[in-house]
């Protein structure tokens, strides 16, 4: 059984994004709903990879730490993010870093996914519920950075 | 005579359940003007989203008075002190008569030919440029159905941008979208004859006695009546309406989505459930049971800081009533998880099975008076008519009716709100910004940002409006327009009437009506369709009406059986109107099918927590098939928490005597009289910790500016400060901003509703510091309503004599 090699992607994949979640919201803090939900949903991973700590610890893998406050690179981040708003430059970075972020929201999805049909087949019904919540959470965040790229592309593109 | 601002409610016809709301006809006509010789034009009051009927007294060639219409459902004749005295701004000396257009750092006189010809040259420059994306439209609630319609035309079809949006973004945005959420398009489903014949009212973030005077009034004269309905109302003030109540729940600012699950969590244990009616006319129940079966009263007393004991008899009240209102307004849409909060309201009615019958629905209420006319017409980013922005066969259904071509329709993705354009114009990628009737140098949250934007020499700004605003101040061109009482147009109330306001008089000077200055614009840049014939096939307010309710046939807002003719005379009538309901409709939904189809409704849905979109393909995997859709969403924590730094939390709010940013009120004698200038409220704990009493001079602070004001101690929440938002930097007879800080929204955060993006007005962390002691005189805070003292420090606001009430029939 190599359940916990699934459990391990997932803890890597939610744990990264969260920090990606982090990293985008101080760099673009002018975005406020970005530097908002940001947070709210790096807290979200935060909160996946706990409830993931007791199948961890029956399969037997260790546990990834999330970082819940920010560092000393973020916090200059958010500075420099307010001095730079006044510039257009800021379109195309926005656009490669939710693009990038997508990529990794759907990352930690597919972990979700895989997790799931492990945890069916291993007949584990709590896990199994477990996956079940947080996939629909992970499958949402795609879907809010689908829309939020929606939104910003053709400012970015096509606008100047 | 009555003094209407002393008396704000004026006398009680007080009725029971299902009898008529007896007539009283309220009249203020200025003093020495025979009244015989008054002529009266037909019109409705557009200084509150209840739409109440009334003529405009004409002497002279001027506006003199105004009377109540006692035929028009809405009021019965009534008007409130705002509709009694703010007509006078019409006559105000301020009033912009000739365009402005910035020469040297200067605003100077221009004419129309001159104005309006910079105006399209910039256009034209910014869309060769950067195309229209760097054009960007932001409208008010305050115009009419036609102007809306003009304007929502030409920045969709003509220009081409996703850039249009309302100031309604500030007022009932979260309205629309929790109806479209829940019942798949928008428009309130009830109607106020609701209000006469149902026994329990559940008020949640609503000070009806202040922003609805006269529903107040309706509502007041039943609490007085035979068979008093039971009244639950949520409010972190001592508000008249929270005085009335059977229970008063005063919450922590930005905890009423905790609240409204706990309600839910009570409905459930007590099995006050329509079981019958959840099972054939909704989905999403078993998620909702899940969600709210988290939210105990104990768990929420915690949060919300309200004993466990009341939220349960809250919800009893609630579980128990047979005919059930309930009704929300900006206290959840302005508040912290604003459409989540707004659909478990919905919720609420849907699980006691208590919409589309009399005396039980629920009012996603408006502000403005003319906001649900932004909503119909597209000129708030909605697409016009109630159509969906992804469902392709709308948009070509759209464009087939413009004739335009359907990819000329920018439906990409939602359409742009306001706190998103002022972004785009912060970085630089909008260069032109169109401000029509709106202040939002005074009404935007953090106004040193949004004044820093509107500055930049590399964004080109056209304001239209009847006053120099703080925000025309700062534009490049400023229009004059002609307002209520000086051209002919409809609007929509709350419960989905229409009324047709009748040019009166007319307008000062060269101002000019909106859709006049639209249709110039349209025509100079020579805006066709694409046989190439002029866009707009309009001249006159009427023939812009017989097109748009053309536009609207066989949407929910079916204006299609109304016209002028038809909306002469009587009362108002609400939509539909339409073949098969001639007469209007007075509720929706009655068959209990909603408008959740898939190729009809207005909106696919989001997810309640981040704002994604919800896609076609998700929707259908939804499956609602005309059953309402019960949505579930946990609380969260208040993006800014107070602290130890600040350790207030900022709510800011209306007064009954003004409306918006004061340009017509204080113009008003009273009503500017009434509620001179800006005070903070503050409990008396509070007060007392702090070392203050009332009228002291205080700053109160944000992490993003502060303002001065007097203190008025007052039953708001312990750890709440109120400040009324009015106040910008202006004063009646000054012509120059004053520069005193006192503008609430120099401490309000940039933050707004994932879904609805509503900016979120209410919660905003903030200290007290005393400046200056009072020396015993009270603060300028009125002393009625909510801002009433607790003990009693100086004379009694008044001075609005002079209005006559005339009931008729009831039993006063």
């Amino acid at each position: 059984m190599k359940v916990d090699k699934a459990i391990d992607d997932v803890q890597k994949a939610e744990a990264d994004l969260a920090k990606e979640l982090r990293r985008l919201g101080e760099r673009h803090a002018v975005e406020q709903d970005l530097y908002h939900l940001g947070l709210t949903l790096a807290k979200q991973c935060a909160d996946h990879v706990e409830r993931l700590a007791p199948f961890a610890e029956r399969y037997g893998t260790s546990q990834p730490k999330v970082d819940d406050s920010p560092g000393l690179l973020d916090t200059l981040r958010h500075a420099s993010a307010r001095m730079v708003g006044r510039s257009e430059i800021v379109g195309v970075l926005l656009l490669r870093d939710l693009r990038n972020l997508y990529l990794g929201a759907q990352e930690a999805e597919i972990a979700w996914v895989i997790l799931a049909q492990a945890a069916q087949a291993a007949r584990d019904r709590d896990l199994l519920d477990l996956t079940a919540t947080c996939q629909e959470a992970a499958e949402t965040r795609g879907k809010w950075l689908r829309t939020r790229i929606k939104v910003t592309a053709p400012q970015v593109l096509v606008s100047g | 005579m009555t003094d209407r601002v002393a008396d704000i409610w004026g006398a009680r016809t007080p009725y029971g359940s299902g009898s008529q709301w007896p007539v009283r006809v309220d009249q203020y006509v200025e003093d020495g003007v025979p009244e015989d010789e008054v002529e009266w034009s037909q019109s409705a009051c557009v200084l509150c989203s209840n739409g109440c009927g009334m003529d405009v007294g004409v002497h002279g060639g001027r506006i003199v008075g105004v009377r109540g219409r006692a035929d028009d459902r809405a009021n019965h004749g009534r008007l409130g002190p705002k509709g009694l005295f703010g007509w006078q701004a019409n006559n105000s000396p301020d009033r912009l008569t000739q365009p402005l257009v910035r020469r040297r750092g200067k605003l100077r006189p221009a004419s129309w030919d001159e104005a309006m010809a910079l105006v399209v040259d910039r256009t034209r420059e910014v869309m060769d440029s950067r195309g229209p994306l760097g054009m960007g439209f932001y409208d008010t609630g305050q115009l009419f159905l036609e102007d809306y319609y003009t304007l929502s035309v030409i920045v969709r079809a003509g220009i081409g941008t996703p850039h249009l949006d309302g100031n309604t973004r500030l007022c009932t945005a979260t309205a629309d979208f929790a109806l479209k959420e829940t019942f798949g398009t928008d428009g309130d489903p009830g109607s106020m004859t609701d209000f006469d014949v149902c026994d329990t009212i559940f008020a949640i973030g609503h000070n009806i006695a202040e922003t609805h005077t006269v529903l107040w009034m309706r509502i007041l004269d039943r609490l007085r009546g035979p068979d008093r309905p039971r009244l639950v109302v949520v409010d972190p003030r001592r508000t008249k309406v929270a005085q009335e109540a059977d229970v008063h729940l005063p919450i922590r600012s930005g905890t009423n989505l905790a609240l409204l699950n706990g309600i839910q969590h009570e409905l459930l244990a007590g099995g006050w459930i329509d079981e019958e009616f959840t099972e054939r006319h909704t989905i999403g129940l078993s998620k909702l049971e899940q969600t709210v079966k988290e939210y105990p009263p104990e768990r929420v007393a915690e949060i919300c800081g309200v004993p466990a004991g009341d939220i349960r008899e809250a919800a009893h009240v609630i579980g128990t009533g047979r005919r059930l209102v309930s009704t929300c307004l900006q206290g959840v849409y302005q508040s912290h998880q604003a459409t989540a909060s707004a659909c478990q309201v919905n919720n609420i009615n849907l699980l006691r099975g208590m919409v589309g019958k009399p005396g039980c629905t629920v009012f996603q209420m408006n502000g403005q008076p003319t906001a649900q006319n932004t909503r119909e017409t597209g000129a708030n980013g909605d697409l016009a008519g109630m159509r969906n922005w992804q469902n392709p066969e709308h948009v070509r259904e759209l464009a087939r009716i413009w004739n335009v071509d359907d990819i000329q329709i920018p439906s990409w993705a939602p359409p742009t709100h306001v706190m998103q354009m002022f972004r785009y114009a912060e970085e630089g990628s909008i260069r032109f910004l169109w401000i029509v009737g709106t202040n939002p140098a005074v009404s935007l949250p953090e106004l040193h940002r949004i004044r820093s934007i509107l500055k930049q020499k590399r964004l080109f700004v056209v304001v239209s409006d009847a006053f120099l605003t703080e925000t025309a101040q700062l534009a490049d061109v400023v229009l004059p327009t002609a307002i209520w009482g000086e051209k002919a147009g409809t609007y929509t109330n709350h419960d989905r009437t229409v009324h047709l306001s009748e040019k009166a008089v007319e307008p000062p000077g060269e101002a000019r009506p909106d859709m006049d200055i639209f249709l110039d614009y349209a025509r100079r840049l020579e805006l066709t369709d694409k046989d190439g014939a002029p866009l707009l096939k309009w001249r006159t307010p009427e023939e812009c009406f017989e097109a748009f309710k053309q536009m609207t046939r066989g949407r929910p807002c079916d204006y299609s059986g109304l016209s002028y003719g038809k909306l002469r005379g009587g009362s108002g009538i609400p939509w539909p109107c339409n073949d098969e309901a001639p007469d209007g409709t007075e509720r929706l939904y009655t068959d209990h099918r909603f408008n959740t189809d898939g190729d009809y409704c207005e909106d696919y849905g989001h997810d309640l927590l981040t704002g994604a979109a919800y896609e076609s393909k998700d929707h259908a995997a939804m499956g609602p098939a005309g059953r309402a859709v019960l949505k579930a969403a946990d609380y969260l924590p208040p993006h800014e928490p107070p602290g130890e730094e600040y350790p207030f939390l900022l709510n800011t709010g209306r007064s009954v005597y003004h409306w918006h940013t004061r340009t017509k009120t204080g113009r008003a004698r009273q009503l500017d009289a009434a509620a001179p200038d800006v005070w903070v409220e503050i409990s008396p704990a509070d007060a007392q910790r702090l070392g203050i009493v009332e009228g002291d001079l205080v700053r109160v602070e944000s992490p993003r500016g502060r303002i001065e004001a007097k203190v008025r101690v007052s039953g708001v929440r312990d750890g709440v400060v109120f400040v009324p938002f009015h106040y910008g930097h202006w004063d009646p007879g000054e012509a120059e901003p004053d520069g005193r800080p006192r503008a609430a929204n120099e401490l309000t955060i940039t933050d707004w509703d994932p879904v609805s993006k509503q900016p979120v007005f209410k919660t905003a962390a903030v200290r007290v510091e005393k400046l200056a002691d009072g020396g015993g005189a009270p603060s300028p805070a009125p002393t009625t309503a909510g801002a009433e003292p607790l003990s009693v420090t100086g004379p009694a606001t008044a001075g609005g004599e002079g209005v006559t009430e005339t009931a008729r029939g009831g039993t006063s």
